[in-house]
């Protein structure tokens, strides 16, 4: 839980920030260790600043879009450049209103990326003829040894990581290993992700309930003077 | 059963290099990692420790490091055999070193230990490598140290590094041709011995031909040995999966394991959208760059929309304060900036579940909060918010 005198700071960091700090994450714990999740958060607010410029005249859902999109945009760029942070990068530069606050935010990583192939909508080239014959080793292979059960369980992971795939950022051209890597770290990130903005959003509360409640306070006491 | 050949998963490289030293290489760079922090120390190294200590949880460590990941880890992980006993103990003091950034220096817990072992195993490495003899004081202590070739007494880590100094009694007989007679391999445990060279010699180290010993009864072709290595590591990915998702350790098979993982990461991806959602909420005119602005700010558009009534949006805002009659005084004015949400958003559905919790919620927008109960329908608000979204 950050307090607000940790917030101030951070503030105050802001203008210093590099995006290119050392992370570190630790799975024996299952969690981010703390300076990534500072880090983290330090993009995250100058992300909000950038994208706050129009907050007056936003309507909630613009407002949302703009929040998740700058959050999203902090764990891509401190996660470093793995796949998944790719595809990602690369799916939300696919609307061009957000370009101008990627480019923003990455300044020139960002064209550095965009100029790597772009993963997620970049299929494994695949030559036919070698593919059908690849085929056709398997089924003959297949022929020999055909396990029912086998097949019906192969099946069912297929779908499942046919699914995964459309749910990790950048999955459809990543095989099944990767895959899995990039699951696992796609999964912590988002657990960071949701911790941080969790804290954020209570520390946002609870100080405006004290201002709130200060201010309550100042005012009856002004209605009794009144009185 | 000849010799099966197995051209190093990832490796492409001949040379004249046993398992044993590339063991022994391993072994110097962690070393190399401790005496000389400056020194950038490869995944390579890091993961090949892991692989020593046959902890899976350590090879993500390594998997996640800044450098990128290498097939080390994953490989590293591979020949995990027994490793839940090493995995459990190990755990805490293992993944202790390995969560420093490069460029520190990992305090390794047991470094005594570890220069003796290396010291023991990395006889043959001294001898051969020109990239080892980049090594600093080590090294020719290491070269001074009688070669040991029983092994396992001097191990303090049971299971898997016995199999290896049984595997590298072995390559000692060859020296750095084909691997040891039958009779040594039917002797030793060769169940996972000839995965975990096969699986860390794919660290980017220059190793020629591995010299894998196949498993009792299983077929030696270089396909199927590379299926098997894929295999090994796809399941030890999933082992790690299944811990990192709650609820999963319990269940058996891939499809099932994978359709919770699914499940982890929507509910995850719907709880960001829902605390964006709140966010947005919450500060319509926050400046993130500084609290003072931010305070300032709540008092500020105030006075714009005097006139509308509101309804209080989020009811953890107001959790804690009991609306009376001189608090609703106040109440209409900080809610005032979120009336501009209720024409625009369409999740104002969502808001309408909670019809009967907040009965004068959104159908009268002016109507005062007084039959307001913050603290139940907080719980329930959230939880319902969770379920929409």
């Amino acid at each position: 839980m950050l307090s607000r005198t940790h917030f101030i700071y951070i503030s105050a960091c802001v203008a210093a920030f590099s995006p290119s700090c050392l992370l570190s994450f630790s799975v024996a714990a299952m969690q981010v260790t703390e300076a990534f999740k500072h880090a983290f958060l330090k993009q995250m607010l100058l992300g909000f600043q950038a994208s706050a410029v129009s907050t007056n005249s936003m309507g909630i859902q613009e407002r949302k879009n703009a929040i998740k999109l700058s959050a999203d945009v902090a764990m891509a760029v401190f996660r470093g450049s793995r796949k998944w942070t790719r595809g990602l990068i690369a799916g939300l530069s696919e609307k061009q209103q957000n370009r101008s606050f990627l480019q923003l935010i990455l300044g020139e990583q960002y064209e550095r990326r965009l100029m790597k192939p772009c993963y997620s909508s970049w299929k494994i080239p695949r030559c036919r003829t070698i593919v059908r014959r690849s085929l056709r080793v398997c089924c003959r292979r297949q022929k020999k040894k055909k396990n029912q059960s086998g097949v019906l369980a192969r099946t069912l992971v297929e779908k499942r990581t046919q699914q995964l795939k459309r749910l990790v950022p950048g999955g459809e051209s990543m095989d099944g290993l990767s895959l899995l890597d990039e699951t696992l770290d796609y999964v912590l990130s988002l657990r960071a992700q949701v911790d941080l903005m969790q804290s954020l959003l209570t520390t946002v509360e609870s100080s405006k309930l004290r201002s709130h409640s200060k201010r309550t306070l100042t005012e009856r006491k002004a209605s009794y003077v009144g009185k | 059963m000849g010799p099966a050949r197995c051209s190093g998963v990832g490796s492409g490289n001949s040379g004249a290099y046993t398992t044993e030293i590339a063991e022994s290489l391993r072994f110097e760079e962690e070393i190399h990692s401790i005496v000389h922090p400056s020194l950038d120390s490869s995944p390579a190294a890091g993961g090949s420790f892991t692989a020593l200590l046959g902890l899976p949880a350590n090879q993500a460590v390594e998997l996640l490091h800044e450098t990128g990941p290498s097939e080390a880890p994953g490989s590293a992980a591979a020949p995990s055999p027994t490793g839940e006993l090493w995995r459990l103990r190990l755990g805490e003091h293992a993944a202790g070193p390995l969560h420093l950034p490069l460029g520190c220096s990992p305090t390794f817990p047991s470094n005594a230990a570890l220069v003796e072992r290396a010291a023991r195993f990395s006889v043959f490495a001294a001898e051969d490598s020109p990239a080892l003899s980049s090594g600093g004081g080590p090294s020719p202590r290491l070269k001074a140290e009688p070669l040991d070739s029983d092994s396992p007494p001097l191990l303090p880590i049971p299971t898997e590094k016995t199999q290896r100094p049984a595997k590298r009694k072995e390559c000692e007989k060859s020296k750095a041709k084909g691997p040891a007679k039958k009779s040594k391999s039917a002797e030793e445990n060769t169940a996972a011995a000839a995965k975990e060279t096969a699986a860390e010699n794919t660290d980017g180290e220059k190793l020629p031909y591995v010299h894998v010993r196949a498993r009792r009864g299983q077929a030696t072709d270089s396909h199927s040995l590379a299926e098997r290595a894929r295999r090994e590591k796809i399941n030890a990915r999933m082992k790690l999966l299944q811990e990192l998702v709650p609820g999963c350790s319990k269940i058996t098979g891939t499809a099932l394991v994978l359709d919770e993982i699914i499940n982890h990461v929507q509910s995850l991806q719907r709880q960001v959208e829902f605390l964006s959602m709140r966010l947005a909420a919450v500060n319509p005119r926050i400046d993130f760059g500084g609290l003072d602005s931010f305070l300032s700010a709540e008092c500020g558009p105030l006075a714009t929309a005097n006139g509308r009534g509101g309804v209080a949006l989020d009811p953890a805002l107001w959790s804690s304060h009991p609306v009376t009659a001189n608090g609703a005084r106040w109440l209409p004015q900080p809610q005032i900036r979120h009336v501009d949400v209720w024409p625009t958003q369409q999740s104002s559905t969502a808001w309408t579940r909670d019809g009967p919790a907040h009965p004068h919620a959104l159908l009268n927008p002016g109507a005062s909060l007084v039959g307001y109960d913050p603290a139940s329908s907080v719980l329930l608000n959230s939880n319902q918010l969770k379920t929409e979204l």
